[in-house]
């Protein structure tokens, strides 16, 4: 799938927000320097053979937290930060007709 | 305020200052901070100092990059998209220094959501350099490092997923220190690349950066990759008397045969190093040249971007105007998002989001995803291998002092050098790394790095802790010194 202005803005319209002109060029011309070295890089002698390294640390044991309720957050708390809302709710705009 | 931890606690437990006293300095200088730099996204008038001295941090002033949670207290990640937003916890990191009785006088300004390295993108405006307001401070941590280098308190905490901590330090003449990954707890901290991002501290000495990250540290049940290092005590191990250390530097990124059209700056900037390279070999260290490929290290920029815009983009999803944020304008809950953040995100952010969804998508992983992962990997198990030789890595940070701030910025150009970019590799392991002042070029401080294995912090900070005590930089204030 070669990336182009079509494609640039229809991943900026799924991630939800607009790019103008300028910026959708910019993204064109890095991903051209990208691109450039992802194709150096896939004839690298043995490089499919390598595992993908997700994470920098071994994580040999992982210690998981006990599935209990040790504190909630208040109504208050969750509220605080919200622009528009009732005492109890965040308002959001109405998805059934 | 422009003295280090322990010459402040001696004074605090003596009685000779009180920590209100120095808050208030602190305050003052903060102020100043913010007019001539623009460091502080929140100055905080109303901080207090404290009565008990119970540890070395007790009573004594510092500043938090604006990504870390501070509760009640605005914390804006730098973005307008979070511009009014107030957590209600402290990031563990914040709450292990509050139990330590630290007193935080503000929050310091990053590049959005620490995805740049210019200190130019913060929603508050670009952070100046205190050595040369017409240059920049590097980023993202620009705030916490320019704001330590002109003394308002001796630390300020930063987060570091490229070199985030460890560039403004050089550019700022000061010590940044990226910790070994999970050392310090994420809990709290934006996320911008999970597997990338580390919490840690900027300061004018080593010897603070050890005691400021011991308190810092530790397991926490709230972030599953902090790891258990009581048995690492940072500040006392710099006062072990430490066997003489073997080191290297490599010749791909810092020999100065292989840029033939440097600038004096550069050239200028590679001697300095050599002449640092001669400094920790009076020490009785041992240098020495290993070669990395030269493919690999060239494809790093595009590796980096590849990785963090893939985890960013996912992490910052959550980022819709409606349960926190300023709410967008529309008749529609999309529409209310996609006002939210096209007018909240900087258009660097916006690049970078885009990258990151393309390389994630299904078809596309392989050859992008997949392949710089592979590349990381690769990497590291050099670096790993190299660390099974060597205590660590000696290198110059950037291609020479702090740059002008003149645009465009933090776009990816063929001209990058990998000295600009070699940090990174810090991340991809999740290596301990610290920058420490080596110099000045045209009177602008410049930096050196020195990155080891994972774990091995005591003893990447005893080497940093050896040479920064032969050179006449520890503790400077921008502008103060002989330069």
């Amino acid at each position: 799938m070669k990336f182009t202005k079509e494609l640039v803005d229809k991943f900026a319209n799924d991630l939800l927000f607009s790019l103008s002109e300028e910026e959708n060029k910019l993204v064109l011309d890095e991903f051209e320097i990208i691109e450039e070295n992802m194709e150096k890089i896939s004839h690298l002698a043995g490089i499919q053979e390598e595992s993908a390294m997700t994470h920098p640390m071994e994580m040999e044991e992982i210690t998981l937290r006990g599935d209990e309720i040790k504190e909630e957050l208040s109504t208050e708390e969750v509220l605080m930060n919200a622009e528009v809302k009732t005492k109890e709710e965040i308002i959001v705009p109405k998805v059934v007709e | 305020m422009e003295e280090g931890i322990v010459s402040l606690h001696e004074k605090l437990v003596n009685k000779e200052i009180t920590s209100e006293e120095l808050v208030k300095k602190s305050l003052e200088k903060a102020k100043e901070a913010q007019e001539k730099y623009n460091a502080f996204v929140t100055i905080l008038p109303d901080a207090k100092g404290v009565n008990k001295i119970t540890s070395l941090l007790s009573g004594i002033p510092y500043g938090v990059k604006d990504n870390y949670s501070t509760k009640d207290v605005l914390s804006t990640g730098s973005s307008n998209t979070l511009k009014n937003y107030v957590p209600f916890f402290n990031a563990t990191a914040v709450e292990n220094l509050q139990k330590a009785g630290a007193v935080i006088i503000g929050k310091t300004v990053l590049d959005e959501f620490g995805m740049g390295g210019t200190g130019t993108t913060g929603h508050t405006g670009v952070v100046k350099n205190p050595w040369d307001e017409t240059r920049m401070c590097a980023g993202s941590s620009s705030g916490s490092a320019a704001s330590v280098a002109c003394g308002v308190y001796p630390y300020a905490l930063g987060s570091d997923t490229g070199d985030s901590i460890r560039k403004p330090a050089a550019y700022c003449g000061i010590v940044g220190y990226k910790p070994t990954y999970g050392m310090i707890s994420r809990y709290g901290l934006f996320p911008f690349a999970s597997s990338l991002d580390t919490c840690g501290v900027l300061t004018r000495s080593v010897e603070d950066a050890a005691i400021v990250v011991d308190a810092m540290k530790g397991l926490d049940e709230n972030d599953m990759t902090s790891w258990d290092s009581s048995d690492i005590h940072l500040y006392d191990s710099l006062k072990k008397q430490t066997k003489a250390k073997k080191i290297c530097i490599i010749p791909e990124i810092c020999d100065i045969k292989r840029y033939p059209h440097a600038s004096s700056e550069l050239k200028e900037h590679l001697e300095n190093f050599q002449k640092t390279l001669e400094i920790c070999k009076s020490l009785g260290f041992t240098v020495e040249e290993v070669s990395i490929d030269e493919n690999l290290l060239n494809a790093l920029a595009s590796v980096y971007i590849i990785i963090s815009c893939a985890e960013a983009t996912s992490n910052l999803s959550n980022l819709t105007g409606i349960i926190f944020g300023p709410r967008g304008n529309g008749t529609s809950t999309l529409d209310f998002i996609k006002d939210h953040r096209t007018k909240g995100f900087s258009p660097l952010i916006k690049r970078r989001f885009v990258i990151g969804s393309y390389v994630l998508q299904k078809e596309n992983q392989e050859r992008y995803f997949r392949n710089a992962q592979r590349v990381r990997r690769l990497i590291v198990d050099k670096m790993k291998e190299i660390f099974k030789e060597y205590d660590a890595v000696i290198l110059p940070v950037g291609t020479g002092p702090a740059k002008k701030l003149k645009g465009p910025y933090d776009i990816l150009d063929r001209n990058t050098t990998i000295l600009e970019e070699h940090l990174q590799i810090g991340n991809f392991g999740g290596f301990p790394s610290i920058t420490i002042p080596n110099g000045f070029i045209d009177g602008l401080p410049v930096g050196v790095n020195i990155t080891g294995n994972c774990y091995e912090d005591e003893k990447v900070l005893q080497i940093a802790s050896l040479l920064e005590s032969k050179m006449p930089y520890k503790g400077q204030i921008a502008g103060r010194k002989e330069k």
